[in-house]
């Protein structure tokens, strides 16, 4: 196809028109373009990442050409296809027991001769496009030669406005169809509002932009949009689905988590427009940057929203293990747009990334605290204001109290981070239960009376306190004992009764001086209590400034204890690197079984891309900077495609989850390259900037009416030589009806809120949690603040495509179904927003033609076409009649005793306004 | 109008299936052959209606299509029994394993294998049922479900099943959509994306929950995952609405709802006359389909339309949410070609840490709860001529262990055991399975599977095949590969198949 293309091109650009020229001229043959999708067609699955059939493997260069495969012959000869065996067997009759592919349809005489070809001009291998560094293409020529100086018109220099439109065009002449004209003002400030704010136009913005007659009109109400509140909740919406936001842990129990400060990072984020490559690198390794401020530990929550499993009786590791792997996949998916997770178990199948190369990239991400823990841990703590005053003053003592030591900013930075995130501490399913003890409900600790329990390799040198936290309500006296089970005592306690073991509290022990690493022997005595537990959820070895008078001290410790213990923080759960012997390394999963490890690597970055940059140490900051530096070829053009596709409906790759070479290939491939450049060195990776180059567009501004003839030649609108015409996302159709019915909260930020739903949807097991309906304006905010449970989702948004978010989903699939429809006649708010729509409506006019003209206006902001006022009007009359006969029916639709028959039929007529295709559709 | 939306979905034929392949098969038009090509999109060439398939274009994802060969089942009714009942009290008889009641468990049971809850060395149990063989088949049965007893010849038992997770939601996820991870589209799904929707007026793939709870996976194991969502299970409830927004407005007569989805439709068509968009004909006819579920789910629903002595058989109580209303509303729906229906009954994890979740009460009230109607459900099903192509399969994500459960290393208040994935049962019936048939064997402590092993994947496998579906051949392109329910595994049981 795209060879014949080629001669196409050559004969058009030579002017000769005779195929014989063609004999003597053999074009190159592109490895990209023309060979690796049949080798990915034909042979990977045998002879690539997964199998190496008869030891050949067409996946790496090295392994491809010029090695010898079980036979003894070589597959692919460079230069020599004649004896190339892989051709020999390719070429062989069907019923050949060597005929290859084996077992798979042959290939065509078109893909040998390519392949033939191919080799005999030396094989020449290549690296997909997508992997290589983004150059900006030169902007295609439009127009005529005098039109481009504005001496003559010409209808592609006078409808294009930007860049854009010339890479548009190119193609469309290509394609022989012409673009479409500007849609009408109505229309486009529907569309552009729905685009950067998910949210229609008011009344009074529409009747500015009729009215202003500037050259400009267009570009004032692109700015004035991309400055209002709205838009950082339109967009932190598609990014929450990458981010895979949800309000519960998942899995069985799907506990409820307070994350929200990370929801509310985002829309800050997008607000503000902080560039694309900072909101990258807080959001991958706030946590390392230097001094981090509270907003960029939030930022770091974007990976912890992966799924905590709280179900009874599941290890701990295996489910950290499993959250890790969905960083790694998830970082890949949202900034590479490269499906990861296949190289977990072997090599890449179709793009050359090794087996290895994935835990190594794996170890940029299995070092952080969090252990799939009951509790979540580590969280950001932030502290009620009268806590807050304690934790001042207890900085400061300590600031005070190790001016002379030789640690001190060492010891100053433990005790602000353990009082910020709670870190370091070992968590309980590292204690070992040797007599008498257990993992209660498999998930924390306990011991009972002459139990005994282990903590092994334990770094005690400098170490003078040990923090605890524990519950009991036994009489329990308690011992730490050095290396052994009867070895020397290093401290004796008696844990304090919480009540019951589950509630447990902080204490600060002292710890004699201790050289080396040692294990921790626990054993617990409570002959009078014997069956009660004693349950150990954390410890954590400390280093505390001890050179105070005993008095002062003791007050520093009681403060610090207090602080610890302090009820009602606000915690939400951040990344938290581990340091000193607690660091984990990382050994390759054998075929993606975490039980099974192999060879321990180091944490990098695949070699077909650039290296690591060489001033920042090999950890997630590193990595974050290597991602968001010049050079990477993959995190611009993601964005710029996903951030497309949200505009158009299609990618320019259409598959936005996958840009390797088994992705769709891209439309327009050198306009993603170009707006990729764009974004990174004149947008300074500014989101704002490249929305509004995408939107001033003539491209975008396009009239989204269909002709025959451009439905026959692209039904799917792959050209652009129409307006984006898709149905609105699952947020979008809510916002919409609340908006245009004026119920709309603007309030901004906070915990999710619970819009009414449906009784019985929550029911997990184990699980004592319900839905209470907010209250007051909170029923009515923006559907991007709905509480999202993970195993249960908002009903009437799942019916709209919107995933569950137990996982990174990168594109929703839009579906047209009948449940849909139920949602918009049936749902009580949508009732509720006829109802209020209908009300707005009666003070508009007089007869029901002016009433449902001044509402269609109002919802789709331009005039009512005669014949579907007709219709409408058609409705209400049949109806009005139907609630005059029948009162008690319409005092049940309008829950009123003064209900009249005009209002509940002018209900109705809004209710089906609300449920027509151009409503739920950006035109 | 009528015959004007005809038209125009002729008009829309070519462009609906190209859409409909473009958004599904992602690489489709990359560098696949065709057939590759159809073949991820559930049409095999090969399979007698491949040609009239590829050159007949569907006209939307539920336009009902042939599989790649004749099927034994047209519809499938899945009971899972959530959260595992014990095989060893209702199927798997151990005399062995009486023997050692009470008695230490051997070490190499325990050697380098992990428990949900069993810590240190637990003791063995015996089963608590009294068994006894019933039937010409001779199928050896406890008084747990004495019902059962009596279609015993019309089932087939696979009794080495095992599995690869002892968790609930995993395994639950395993059992349905063929991996222990989030993401996998569910059996029904796949059924429904390879076969389409029988009816215009009920959906394809129907999920009934009992028993208070919601399984353990969630919502995910009835979900699509990357089909598309229309493939997903649509939730009937037997409290408040049988289906989610399916109940109009109050004050709303069904006239006036007809007419306002006339008045919709005639708009959409007005503006489909405007703009061309073959997306407004497909919104149309949804429409229209919607209007037709509000008359027929909650129809389709009511069992009180059931006559007396029916609902003594099932032992159903209209008026009460439970499996055996959910397994006669199942047989109604099938019967008016509801594809798939999938139930799911919470309730089955007896560990013994109350007298609910004890393996001597709480298991045995569960069988009383639903004995009745299962048995029934397979008689109705024979007596109606639809057991021949109905399928039928009961059981959980995994088994129980032959040791008692001693969390916390506790002797626990009651008797109970724990998760176990080296051995369980699950039964089939109809559909084209061997009727008074068992298949497979666990040696003489219950332990594992030492004949004929199933995996989970095998029992998908054999599912799909009796649907008429290579388990191979079934995929869909996603991610750049293609993928399946039974990922790179499973073999199809030909030993069970009739």
């Amino acid at each position: 196809m795209k060879i014949r293309l080629l001669y196409g091109t050559l004969i058009l650009a030579l002017g000769v028109g005779s195929t014989a020229f063609l004999v003597f001229f053999e074009p190159k043959v592109d490895y990209n373009a023309d060979v690796k999708p049949i080798l990915n067609k034909h042979c990977i699955a045998c002879h690539g990442g997964v199998k190496q059939a008869a030891n050949v493997s067409f996946l790496f260069e090295e392994e491809a050409i010029g090695q010898k495969g079980k036979s003894g012959k070589i597959a692919i000869v460079a230069g020599d296809a004649d004896q190339s065996e892989a051709i020999r067997r390719i070429l062989l009759p069907a019923d050949h027991d060597e005929k290859m592919p084996k077992g798979g349809p042959p290939l065509s005489a078109q893909e040998i001769e390519t392949l033939k070809k191919w080799i005999d001009q030396g094989a020449k291998w290549g690296q997909h496009w997508a992997y290589n560094r983004v150059e900006s293409p030169e902007v295609p020529k439009i127009g005529t030669f005098f039109s481009r100086f504005g001496l003559t018109d010409n209808a592609e220099t006078s409808w294009a406005k930007n860049e854009i439109d010339h890479f548009i065009l190119e193609k469309l002449r290509v394609e022989n169809l012409k673009p479409a004209p500007q849609a009408d003002r109505p229309t486009l400030l529907r569309r552009l509002s729905l685009d950067i704010t998910g949210l229609p136009p008011t009344e009074a913005q529409v009747a500015e932009f009729e009215s202003d007659k500037s050259e400009n009109a267009y570009e004032k109400q692109v700015d004035k949009l991309l400055n209002n509140k709205a838009y950082g909740e339109r967009w932190a919406g598609m990014w929450l689905d990458l981010a895979r936001y949800a309000d519960t842990k998942g899995y069985e129990r799907d506990a409820g988590r307070t994350i929200w400060r990370y929801r509310d990072y985002v829309i800050k984020a997008f607000n503000d427009d902080k560039p694309f490559s900072t909101f990258t690198t807080e959001q991958l390794a706030g946590d390392l940057l230097p001094n981090p401020t509270n907003e960029q530990l939030i930022a770091t929550a974007f990976h912890r929203n992966t799924m905590n499993n709280d179900e009874g009786g599941t290890v701990d590791e295996e489910f950290r293990t499993s959250a890790v792997i969905d960083r790694v996949n998830t970082t890949w998916e949202v900034w590479n747009g490269t499906t990861f997770s296949c190289v977990q178990c072997h090599s890449h199948p179709y793009d050359p990334i090794k087996h290895d190369e994935y835990y190594k990239f794996l170890a940029f991400f299995n070092n952080t605290r969090d252990e799939d823990v009951t509790s979540d841990t580590p969280t950001l703590r932030l502290y009620k204001p009268e806590d807050e005053k304690k934790v001042a003053q207890l900085k400061k003592w300590v600031a005070t109290h190790t001016v002379n030591q030789t640690n001190s900013t060492q010891i100053q930075a433990e005790i602000s981070k353990f009082v910020q995130v709670m870190e370091p501490k070992y968590n309980s399913h590292d204690i070992e239960t040797l007599t008498n003890a257990s993992l209660l409900d498999a998930k924390y600790f306990g011991f009972q009376h002459d139990g005994l329990a282990r903590l092994k390799k334990v770094t005690l040198t400098g170490k003078n306190r040990l923090l605890i936290g524990i519950g009991t309500n036994g009489n329990a006296t308690m011992q730490v004992r050095k290396d052994k089970p009867d070895g020397e005592i290093l401290l004796t306690f008696v844990p304090p009764k919480t009540g019951s073991a589950w509630k447990d509290t902080v204490l600060v022990l002292p710890l004699p001086p201790t050289v080396g690493i040692h294990d921790m022997y626990f054993t617990n005595s409570s002959p009078k209590t014997p069956k009660e537990w004693v349950m150990i959820k954390w410890v954590s070895f400390q280093t505390l400034p001890t050179n105070a008078p005993t008095a002062e001290f003791a007050q520093f410790e009681n403060t610090y204890r207090q602080i610890l213990n302090a009820s009602n923080t606000d915690q939400t759960p951040v990344l938290v690197d581990a340091e000193g012997n607690m660091k984990r390394k990382t050994q390759v999963f054998e075929r993606g079984n975490w039980l099974v490890k192999g060879k321990t690597v180091t944490a990098n970055v695949p070699h077909i891309f650039p290296s690591l940059p060489t001033n920042l140490p090999a950890n997630r900051l590193g990595l974050a900077t290597w991602m968001t530096s010049r050079a990477n070829p993959l995190t611009a053009r993601v964005a710029v495609n996903r951030f497309w596709e949200q505009f158009f409906g299609n990618g320019i790759v259409e598959t936005v989850e996958d840009m390797g070479s088994q992705g769709i290939a891209p439309t327009h491939r050198e306009l993603l390259d170009w707006l990729a450049v764009e974004f990174m060195e004149i947008d300074q990776w500014r989101v704002k900037k490249l929305l509004k180059r995408i939107v001033m567009s003539a491209t975008y501004q396009q009239s989204s009416a269909l002709t025959a003839k451009k439905l026959a030649k692209d039904p799917f609108n792959k050209w652009l030589a129409r307006g984006p015409r898709v149905r609105l996302s699952a947020e979008q159709v809510r916002d919409q009806a609340l908006a245009v019915a004026g119920l709309m909260s603007h309030k901004m930020f906070g915990p999710s809120v619970m819009p009414p739903q449906p009784n019985g949807i929550w029911l997990s097991p184990w699980n004592g949690e319900s839905w209470v309906s907010s209250k007051g304006e909170d029923r009515y905010r923006r559907a991007l603040y709905t509480y999202w449970k993970r195993t249960s989702p908002y009903p009437s948004m799942m019916t709209f495509d919107t995933p569950s978010r137990e996982f990174c989903q990168l594109r929703r699939l839009r579906t047209n179904t009948p449940l849909q429809a139920l949602v918009t006649l049936n749902d009580t708010v949508y009732v509720e927003c006829a109802e209020r729509l209908a009300s707005e409506m009666q003070t508009r006019g007089k007869t029901p033609e002016q009433q449902i003209s001044a509402g269609f206006k109002m919802i789709l902001m331009r005039d009512i076409e005669p014949a579907k006022l007709k219709i409408l009007v058609g409705l209400y009359q049949q109806t009005q009649k139907y609630y005059a006969q029948n009162p008690q029916e319409a005092r049940k639709l309008l829950a009123r005793r003064d209900a009249s028959s005009q209002k509940a039929a002018l209900t109705v007529t809004a209710n089906a306004m609300l449920n027509l295709d151009e409503f739920v559709t950006k035109e | 109008m009528e015959k004007l939306l005809k038209e125009l979905h002729q008009a829309q034929l070519a462009a609906q299936t190209r859409r409909h392949f473009l958004e599904t098969c992602a690489t489709g038009l990359g560098g696949m052959a065709l057939g590759a090509f159809l073949q991820s999109c559930g049409v095999v060439p090969g399979s007698e209606t491949a040609a009239a398939n590829a050159a007949t274009p569907q006209i939307d994802p539920s336009a009902v299509r042939s599989p790649q060969f004749a099927p034994k089942a047209k519809s499938i009714i899945y009971i899972h029994t959530a959260g595992s009942p014990s095989q060893l009290e209702l199927f798997d008889y151990k005399p062995e394993l009486v023997k050692f009641d009470g008695k230490d468990c051997p070490q190499e049971f325990l050697e380098g294998k992990k428990f949900a809850f069993i810590r240190g060395v637990p003791k063995m149990m015996g089963t608590q049922g009294k068994f006894a063989q019933y039937g010409q088949s001779g199928a050896w049965l406890s008084d747990y479900v004495p019902h059962l007893q009596a279609v015993a010849d019309d089932i087939t038992f696979v009794k080495a099943m095992y599995t690869d997770q002892f968790n609930h939601a995993p395994a639950q996820l395993l059992m349905h959509t063929g991996s222990a991870r989030l993401g996998r589209p569910s059996l029904g799904s796949w059924v429904t994306y390879g076969l389409g929707s029988e009816r215009d007026n009920l959906p394809g793939f129907i999920v009934l929950a009992s028993g208070g709870k919601q399984p353990d996976a969630g919502q995910s194991i009835w979900g699509s995952g990357f089909l598309p969502s229309v493939y997903q299970g649509v939730q009937c409830r037997t409290d408040g609405e049988p289906v989610l927004y399916v109940s109009d407005p109050k004050g709303m007569s069904r006239d006036v709802r007809k007419q306002t989805i006339e008045a919709i439709n005639e708009v959409n068509r007005q503006q489909y006359e405007t703009v061309k968009d073959p997306e407004i004909l497909t919104r149309i006819s949804q429409y229209e389909m919607a209007f037709k579920m509000q008359m027929s789910v909650p129809d389709a629903m009511d069992i009180s339309q059931e006559p007396q002595y029916i609902l003594d058989l099932y032992g159903a109580d209209p008026h009460k949410g439970s499996l055996a209303r959910n397994i006669l509303l199942a047989r109604r729906l099938v019967e008016r070609g509801v594809r798939f229906v999938q139930l799911f009954d919470w309730g089955w994890d007896t560990h013994g840490t109350s007298l609910d979740l004890s393996i001597d009460t709480g298991l045995r009230d569960k069988c009383r709860e639903s004995d009745k109607a299962v048995a029934a459900l397979v008689q109705d099903l024979k007596q109606r001529g639809l057991l021949d192509d109905t399928l039928v399969v009961w059981g959980g994500e995994f088994g129980r262990t032959p040791m008692q459960e001693n969390r916390d290393n506790q002797k626990l208040p009651f008797k109970g055991r724990d998760h176990h994935l080296e051995a369980f049962t699950i039964w089939m019936a109809g559909g084209g399975v061997k009727r008074g048939f068992s298949f497979g064997q666990t040696d003489d402590l219950g332990y594992y599977g030492v004949k004929d092993r199933t995996h989970v994947h095998d029992l998908q496998a054999t599912i799909l095949h009796l649907l008429g579906f290579d388990h191979t051949k079934l995929t869909y392109q996603f991610q750049g590969r293609p993928f399946r329910l039974t990922d790179v595994a499973g073999k199809v049981i030909h030993s069970v198949l009739a």
